[in-house]
Parts: structure tokens; sequence; C-alpha cells
């Protein structure tokens, strides 16, 4: 677990150090007239502080108890259930402008009540259906909001 | 005053005509649904129904606008409770306990205290508008950079406080925030910072992709992330006589509410993003004062009823500098004083006398508007608290198909779906790791308005740091952050001490 944590401080730090490196580039001036760069410097420099207080709390931290077996053993199904979840959202991302709204949600309606282990085939189609049609006619229809056409030209 | 009033009553028989009333219900109801839609919040309401209002007279449509906004911002609170959706920034602290209520079975109760909380406020906040609006106004008008710039650092350390985790893991994700809002461009010399040569990143961060990205889309993510058998037995089917909340609840909440709507109605003439810093002071108070500050984050209905009253209170002073100055200080009031342009009303000292049916019936149908709400959303609390007997197998596809859509109606930008799956990614290893996404979002709103009043308090003082020391309101500002930072050092200090005395006491 703490492996985990100064992983975290670590990560931080150079989150921290980046900026200031970029800030860098900048232009800085001087407090009476601060330029560009001033502020961000100033936030990297504080966040490396803080990433450094950080890492430096751990040190005095007793080790947690490491997780049971049982624990660490839990649901191994769910990380690649969420993986796949995310997945599919970004694929239909991917796929907005080419398919167009209608299709796009349908099908990634589909697709996640399928990861989510609804197999029932009614449900299957009827639910994306619904809702495609739905947030189909709210958005575009009743709020007037343009949204991808695609190849179907809906 | 005694004018005031007699001018109020004015403002109450323009508002309460046929016609006012109906542009107040429909702008109420608008509201309501388009604040309950994620990623649809008050700003991008009010700015999608500008163009429906432009064959009405100035009064009616700003009457609708009004109910649009404070129509939103009900739903936004109400997906906080029922989804851990914010539907915009001053709904985040809701989520904490609303939330949590809402897990527990007892969204209807949460709904019900948001609605009376907010009417409650108010109707304080209209008499505390005819009342004190002038001095008040007065004493905002002192402020200066340096004020600001005090009372925001003051913002963050009491944020950083709000949710009892690690305040260090809290201040890394404030300064985060903060970095990643001076993405785009330099708010005092124009320059571009950290754009890497992409046009996207030139108007800077959007923060409704952040928002839903850190709360909605990790929300759904943490969900997914169980065990199906698990997905299938979290559904919360709530009784109903658990839709309404008790006596208990009610007398747990009143003195939230009084005072939510005092902090909310004081901030809200404060320039600045008023409704969030409101929620937050008023989240604290009652973490504060309250007998069992364990219970804020677990469910606390004080720490529903507190904020939401203060929000309200907030969003209704904050009508002040708005109309007597002419300078809006948030981005839903900018957008409503564009629309009151639009409709040939200028904003500033002489609206009063120039256009006195607008200025003295848009405040009286706010209370009307409240009361609307209360009337609407009450019978309808079962309506809403019935999203969770959708079972979450279905519930959360849904949800990630909204945010999705939710987000590209914003900008039409797939850019931005791709900035909201980003921040989701994020914000869902934040939570398994315990860091608080809330600082990092209330950051990147602040964050640029922060440093123009730094970099402004500095020209001031030709570069000397004094002056946030020298000017009496933001040296106690200051110090209100010292004291926020010193107690948990000192707390962890007793502590310490004290474990080390019973170390060398049972070692003796």
């Amino acid at each position: 677990m703490k492996r985990d944590e100064i992983i975290e401080g670590v990560v931080l730090f150079l989150c921290g150090a980046g900026t200031v490196a970029l800030s860098l580039q900048m232009p800085i001036g001087t407090f009476r007239m601060a330029g560009s760069g001033l502020f961000p410097l100033c936030l990297g420099i504080a966040l490396m502080l803080l990433a450094l207080l950080y890492l430096a709390n751990l040190l005095f931290q007793k080790d947690a108890e490491p997780p049971s077996p049982k624990a660490a053993a839990a649901s191994p199904g769910a990380a690649g259930q969420m993986m796949l979840f995310f997945g599919a959202s970004a694929l239909a991302v991917l796929c907005l402008n080419i398919l167009g709204y209608p299709l796009t949600s349908f099908l990634l309606m589909l697709a996640l009540l399928w990861i989510l282990g609804i197999r029932q085939p009614v449900l299957l189609v009827s639910l994306p259906l619904l809702t495609a049609a739905g947030s189909y006619l709210l958005f575009v229809q009743f709020l007037r909001i343009p949204l991808p056409k695609g190849l179907i030209g809906l | 005053m005694v004018e005031s009033l007699q001018q109020l009553l004015t403002g109450f028989g323009i508002a309460a005509t046929i016609t006012n009333l109906l542009y107040c219900l429909l702008g109420a109801v608008a509201g309501t649904l388009v604040g309950i839609l994620p990623g649809l919040g008050p700003i991008a309401g009010i700015a999608l129904l500008i163009p429906v209002t432009f064959g009405l007279n100035p009064t009616s449509a700003i009457i609708m606008l009004c109910g649009i906004y404070y129509g939103a911002m009900y739903g936004g609170s109400t997906t906080s409770i029922l989804l851990n959706v914010p539907g915009e920034t001053a709904s985040v602290i809701t989520c904490i306990d609303g939330y949590q209520m809402a897990r527990k079975g007892r969204a209807g109760p949460a709904l019900a205290i948001c609605a009376i909380g907010s009417f409650t406020a108010g109707t304080l906040g209209l008499f505390g508008m005819v009342l004190l609006a002038p001095p008040l106004a007065q004493a905002a008008l002192a402020f200066g950079p340096p004020e600001y710039f005090s009372l925001m650092v003051c913002g963050f350390i009491v944020l950083s406080n709000v949710t009892g985790g690690s305040l260090i893991k809290s201040l890394m994700m404030a300064v985060l925030g903060l970095i990643i809002g001076t993405v785009g461009l330099d708010p005092v010399t124009g320059e571009y910072r950290f754009t890497f040569d992409t046009t996207y990143l030139l108007s800077g961060i959007e923060f409704v992709a952040v928002a839903i990205g850190l709360f909605g889309i990790a929300e759904v993510l943490a969900n997914v992330d169980q065990p199906l058998e698990k997905l299938e037995q979290s559904v919360i089917v709530p009784r109903f006589r658990d839709l309404y909340p008790s006596l208990q609840d009610l007398k747990a909440s009143i003195g939230a509410i009084l005072r939510g709507a005092g902090i909310g109605f004081g901030v809200g003439l404060i320039p600045g993003p008023a409704p969030v810093i409101a929620t937050y002071a008023s989240y604290m108070v009652e973490k504060r004062i309250s007998e069992h500050p364990e219970a804020f984050g677990e469910g606390a209905i004080e720490g529903v009823a507190g904020p939401e009253s203060a929000n309200n209170a907030a969003c209704q002073s904050a009508f002040i500098p708005l109309f007597v100055l002419g300078i809006p200080f948030a981005p839903p009031t900018a957008i409503l004083l564009g629309a009151l342009m639009i409709h040939g009303v200028v904003p500033g000292p002489m609206m009063i006398t120039e256009h006195p049916d607008v200025f003295w019936g848009v405040i009286a149908s706010m209370y009307i508007g409240n009361f609307i709400l209360l009337l609407l959303n009450l019978p309808f609390i079962p309506f809403f608290a019935s999203i969770l007997r959708i079972p979450k197998k279905v519930l959360l596809p849904l949800v990630m198909l909204f945010c999705l859509t939710g987000m590209y109606t914003v900008n039409n930008s797939i850019n931005d779906i791709w900035l909201m799956l980003l921040m989701g990614g994020l914000g869902y290893l934040m939570r398994k790791r315990a860091f608080d996404a809330a600082p990092l979002l209330l950051a990147l709103v602040i964050g640029p308005k922060m440093e123009v009043a730094f970099r402004q308090s500095l020209m001031l003082s030709h570069g000397n740091f004094g002056v946030f020391f020298e000017r009496p309101v933001s040296l106690t500002f200051l110090l209100a952050t010292f004291l926020f930072l010193g107690l948990p050092a000192f707390r962890f200090m007793i502590r310490r001490l004290g474990a080390g005395a019973r170390n060398e006491g049972g070692s003796g």
C-alpha cells in the first residue's frame, strides 16, 4: 500500500516539476509586473512542495497492514467489465461522426447493457431503441441541438 | 425602506399577472428539466433558451430566464442527490451527504429538504434584498483585488477541510486544479499557455467536461467496477413513507436552513463564485457546530439543508451586483446580463429608476418562482426518487449515454467528450486512491479569477506582498486561513503528544 502512495507522491511531484519547466519557457516578469509564467511557476513549486511534504509524511507513518488475500483477490472480473464499459464508450465517441447520433447511441446502449449482463433479447433491443429515439427527440427535435448525423443523415 | 417595500408590492403586481406567472412556471419547469439532465446546467439552459424569449416583453423574458436559472439550480441538486452528478459547481457539496442519503434509501427526504430549504432561503433572501441591499452592495464595493485573493485562498483552505480526508491530498488537488485552470489564454496579457499548439486548448479547459468526468463518469465507472451480482443487489427501493422528511428531519434541518440562508445571502453579495463559496462555508459551519460531525459525509441531512439554502440565497443576492452595478460575478448572471441587454435593459445604478417594472418585477418573481418550485417539486419527489428503482444494470448505461450526449451539446465538440472521458478515468483513479475531486474542480473555476486578483494586487502594491496583510478585510481572511490551516496541525500535534505520553506511561 505504501508503495502505491509513494508512486502517487512521485507522480504529483513530477506534475509540479513539469509545470515549473513549462512555466520557465514563458515570460516570468517581476512581482510588480508579472509575466504569464509567474503564476503557474508558483503553482508548480507549491505542488512540488506539497508532494514532498506528502512523501515525507509517509516516512513517519506506520506500515499499513497488508490487505487480506480474500480482499486482494476480490472480483477479478469486475475490473475487466469496467474496462470493457469504458472502452465501448470511447469506441462510441470514435464512431459518433461516422455513424451519427441515433445509430451510435443505439449500439452503445446495446453494448453497455450486454457488458452489464443483460441477455433478454426483448430488453436488449427495446431499451436501446427507446433510449436512442427518446434522446434524439429530446435533443434534436425539442431542444433543437444539432447532433452528428453521420452516414444515415438523421 | 418603506419606499423599497412599496416598490416590491408594485413588483408583485407585475409578476403576478397571468402572463408573467405562466412564463415563470414555464421557466421553472424548463429549468428543472434542464438541470436534471447531466451536462446541461443553468448556464447551458439559459443560453439555449434565450432565443425563445425574443418575442416577449423584457419583464416577461427576464422572469422566464430567471425561472430557468433557479429551476436548473434545483434540478442540479436532484441529480447530485440521486446520481452523484452535480448539475453545476454549487451542487458539488450536495453530492457529499445527499448521495449518501440516497444510497441509504433517503433520497426523498433529501430532495424535500432541498425544496423546503431553497424556498425558506428564497423568502428570507427576498426581505434581505429589500432591507439590506443598498448598504451591503456598498460594502461589497470596498473589495479590491487583495481582498478577493485572500478570500479565495481562504475558500480553498475551508474547502480542503470540508470532506474530512487528508488535508495535504486536498491541497494537492486544489493546486492541480489551479494549474489546469491556467491552460489557455492568460487573463492579463492575453498570451497562450500550455496549449501545445492545439486549437482546442486555446479557450482553456472546459469546466463542464471536467465536472461530469470527475463526478458523473467516475461514479459510473466505480459502480461498474463491481461484480454483476452486487450491481443487482445495490438497487435502492425507497418505501413510500420514507419519501418525505420526518418531523425529526425537519427539526434537524431548520437551524441549518436559517444559517445557510444567512451565509448564502452575505456571500452572494461578494463578487466571485458566490454560490460555490456559500455552499462550502455553510457545510463547514454545520459540520463544525454539529454534535455529530462524524455523520457528515455519511448522509447527514444538515449537510444537504444548509448548503442548499445557502446556494439559493447566494443565487438571489448575486442579482444585487448584477442589477445595481451591472457587473456579473458568475457565469449564469453573465448570461442573464447578455439577455437583459438583448431586451434593451442596461443594468446599472439607473436601472431602478429607468426600468422599475423590470427590477422589482423580477425580484418579486424570484419569490413566486421559488414558491412554484416548491409546489412543483414536492409532489414530484416520488417520481424523481423512482429513478432509483431502475436497476443499476440499466441505469448506468443510461447515465453514461446522457453524460456523453449532454457533454456534446454544450459546445458541439467531440473533443469535449474525450476530455470528459479522460477526466472520468482520472476521477475513477482518484476515488480508488482516496483523493477528493471537489477541490480540483473548484480550483479550476476560481483559478483564473484568483490569478487576476493576485497579479492586480501585486501591480497595485508595486510587487509588495505586504498588500495582503495591510488591508483589514484581506488580513481577516488570511488570519481565518491560518486558523483553518493551523487547526488540523494543532490537532495532529495534540494526538502525537497524547500518544507519546501513553507510550511512555505504558513502557514505564
